[in-house]
């Protein structure tokens, strides 16, 4: 399916804990199915999709410009014994969707442990990441409020998605929001002097210490 | 400190057999993308280099304030008078800005888009992070692949198989045409991956020596398999896969043509790392393990690269090759620090005319973008008869009272060739290599055998086969020392 006919490979990777849901919402993303079966990842695996973007000036209007995306989206085993290899690939990675399962509080909790991994194995301190509560469909079973799941993307000050791969809500949303951060990252580290430090709502730190400091260490 | 306990920890040991056969599956899926990208990206810059030479100040007229250092269009002393863009700081005239109050200069502008969309500010943010050791940057992916090929040695025992199957097989593979050994058996990918990681052992160039190297190395196997472990196995296996692939040239030209009606032009401000990333890691040790055996020509240490391209042109049934350019050549007149290198040009064996093209003067570095035309005459597209055909590009110093020093030369098997891929023409890096001599003397038969000469070193655990590269025309006898 690929050739060389786009403008910008993005690499994306969906990490979290297993059983979440990674690879259906890849799969929903990609080709707008949706699979019920859970079959374990090994290791690693990734999809592929082309997008059109559409880029927008700092201030969110769209200055009509459109560039043809080919998105790389790597989904990783969340089982632990695949852990070594896994977090190896952190590092090629341009943007992270991290999830949990809706219905698993321990999904929730360990959302952490996973900032601490990316931190440590990501391309940078403080990359590009959306959180995403999965399996929003189960309304019954839900176990992690919305409100609690919130405070802690705000936290991060990272954006937060409720989405279901088995409706598909919100999962389109959730990549491009991604999609659009990195994009703006790209631009923020090219341009090195940032040119304009706004889109506020894009600060991803992870330390949230020193909220002045600039995004990337460029 | 973390790559490197990352990068030991990761091995696939621990996985299943089942379980690591899906994970390479993944990786190869990867490096199949990745090639493609990697030719996307070396297109790009391929195209900015051009932006940049066309705009480059010529030697014959003095850099002055007066004209558009893109363009070359004069400036008025009023009128137009130019500004100086805030990336390069050269003086501009209003035709090459791109941008409104903030603009920049075509180049500029160019540059920075390249950076964007080639995925180089995402390396360079890695690198801040990750220190990269190599002059490459290396995927994850890749590396484990790598790695796993060399386990492979270890753990495969491989069935000897019919040489042309393995061969063909080896075409597949090497085009990054993955795609294609789905109908394969897995038993063929193992054999596959046995057979690169044999073929390692030959390294140095086995993509000069095609079939008549098969039978060499069958029956030279047993010797071979105990000494192993060549440093430049792997960064060697890249050169051959880099050297099959590549967007085709007319529409390299069509790009470049693109980018001429946006009215840029250029300046050299910056070095463009264009290739560098695939070249520069073997430049060294390949070059290096030539000059143990093969200095025996000149004084001048063969050093730099050469960039080419090829493509074959089907509405006039030729073969198009395209001198790019060279990069930090030896200088011919070590003396007085000069060179005037030139490029000639044959297809071997046989007398074809030669292709020379023009001097250029005072570089070490450099441009010339001709562009040869071979007839079907000489080189037929028919596979068979390209058979031990190749090309030899040698770069010469063209020195005072017509004496010629020779800089290092170039040799690219066009057997090997897929004339009818497009994907596989394109500018390519060549690292220069010195003269393969023909010391030996003796019988020269017409084919196109190839001369193996084996050396041990003293320690015993370094295995050279040197000389794979193709040797002159005229040593075609196969030897053993």
């Amino acid at each position: 399916m690929t050739d060389g006919d786009y403008d910008y490979l993005i690499k994306l990777l969906a990490l979290g804990d297993s059983g979440v849901g990674k690879t259906t919402f890849l799969y929903r993303y990609t080709d707008n199915k949706f699979n019920p079966k859970f079959i374990t990842t090994v290791g690693i695996d990734f999809r592929e999709k082309r997008v059109v973007y559409t880029a927008s000036n700092p201030n969110g209007a769209t200055t009509g410009k459109t560039f043809k995306v080919h998105l790389q989206l790597w989904d990783t085993a969340g089982q632990e014994r695949f852990r070594s290899l896994t977090t190896a690939f952190f590092r090629d990675a341009m943007g992270f969707l991290l999830m949990f399962d809706l219905t698993s509080q321990q999904s929730f909790l360990n959302v952490r442990n996973w900032m601490s991994q990316l931190q440590a194995n990501a391309y940078c301190e403080n990359p590009d990441i959306v959180l995403i509560g999965n399996k929003a469909d189960l309304a019954d079973q839900r176990e992690v409020q919305e409100k609690q799941a919130k405070e802690l993307a705000d936290k991060y000050g990272i954006p937060y998605f409720e989405t279901s791969a088995a409706t598909g809500v919100e999962v389109d949303k959730a990549v491009i929001t991604l999609l659009d951060l990195v994009m703006k990252r790209m631009e923020q580290c090219v341009d090195k002097p940032p040119a304009e430090p706004a889109n506020g709502n894009g600060a991803t730190k992870l330390g949230e210490a020193q909220p002045n400091e600039k995004k990337c260490a460029c | 400190m973390i790559t490197d306990c990352c990068c030991s920890k990761m091995d696939l040991t621990s996985l299943q057999a089942l379980e690591r056969e899906r994970v390479l599956e993944v990786l190869r899926r990867d490096k199949q993308l990745r090639t493609i990208e990697e030719d996307r990206i070396r297109r790009m810059k391929h195209d900015l280099q051009e932006l940049r030479r066309r705009g480059a100040k010529s030697f014959a007229r003095q850099y002055g304030e007066r004209t558009c250092a893109r363009c070359q269009r004069p400036l008025g002393k009023f009128w137009n008078s130019g500004e100086v863009c805030s990336g390069c700081s050269h003086r501009i005239c209003s035709k090459c800005r791109v941008g409104a109050a903030d603009w920049k200069c075509t180049v500029c502008y160019a540059y920075r888009e390249v950076k964007f969309r080639s995925g180089e500010w995402f390396l360079e943010e890695k690198a801040k992070k990750f220190p990269v050791t190599t002059d490459k940057y290396e995927m994850v992916g890749e590396k484990l692949l790598k790695s796993y090929n060399v386990l492979s040695d270890i753990s495969v025992v491989p069935p000897t198989p019919p040489p042309y199957l393995l061969s063909d097989y080896q075409f597949l593979s090497r085009s990054g045409d993955l795609k294609n050994s789905k109908p394969f058996t897995k038993s063929m990918e193992d054999l596959m991956v046995s057979f690169t990681s044999h073929i390692k052992k030959i390294s140095t160039s086995q993509n000069d020596v095609r079939g008549d190297l098969l039978r060499v190395d069958s029956s030279q196997r047993e010797t071979c398999s105990h000494y192993t472990q060549m440093s430049l196995s792997d960064t060697d296996i890249n050169k051959t896969s880099t050297l099959f692939k590549g967007p085709s040239l007319p529409n390299l030209f069509k790009k470049s043509k693109d980018s001429d009606l946006e009215g840029s032009s250029t300046g050299a401000e910056e070095e463009t790392s264009c290739g560098s990333e695939y070249s520069g890691g073997k430049r060294g040790s390949s070059s290096s393990m030539m000059s143990l055996d093969c200095g025996l020509i000149e004084s001048i240490v063969v050093a730099g690269e050469l960039e080419l391209a090829l493509a074959y042109n089907t509405h006039t049934s030729r073969l198009e090759i395209t001198v790019g350019t060279c990069r930090n050549l030896s200088y011919g007149d070590t003396k007085r620090k000069k060179c005037r290198p030139y490029v000639k040009l044959y297809v071997l064996p046989g007398n074809s005319s030669k292709m020379k093209t023009t001097v250029k003067k005072n570089t070490t570095d450099p441009v010339y973008n001709e562009v040869f035309k071979v007839k079907r005459e000489i080189i037929h597209i028919e596979r068979h008869l390209l058979f031990g055909k190749r090309l030899r590009a040698s770069v010469w110093h063209s020195g005072t009272l017509r004496r010629k020093v020779f800089l290092g030369e170039v040799l690219f098997p066009l057997d090997g060739w897929r004339f009818e891929d497009k994907d596989s023409q394109c500018f390519n890096w060549y690292p220069l290599c010195p003269k393969a001599e023909s010391s030996e003397g003796g019988a020269v038969e017409p084919d196109g055998e190839v001369l193996v000469r084996v050396k041990f070193n003293s320690q015993g655990e370094l295995m050279q086969l040197s000389s794979l590269n193709y040797l002159q025309e005229q040593d075609s006898r196969r030897q053993i020392i």
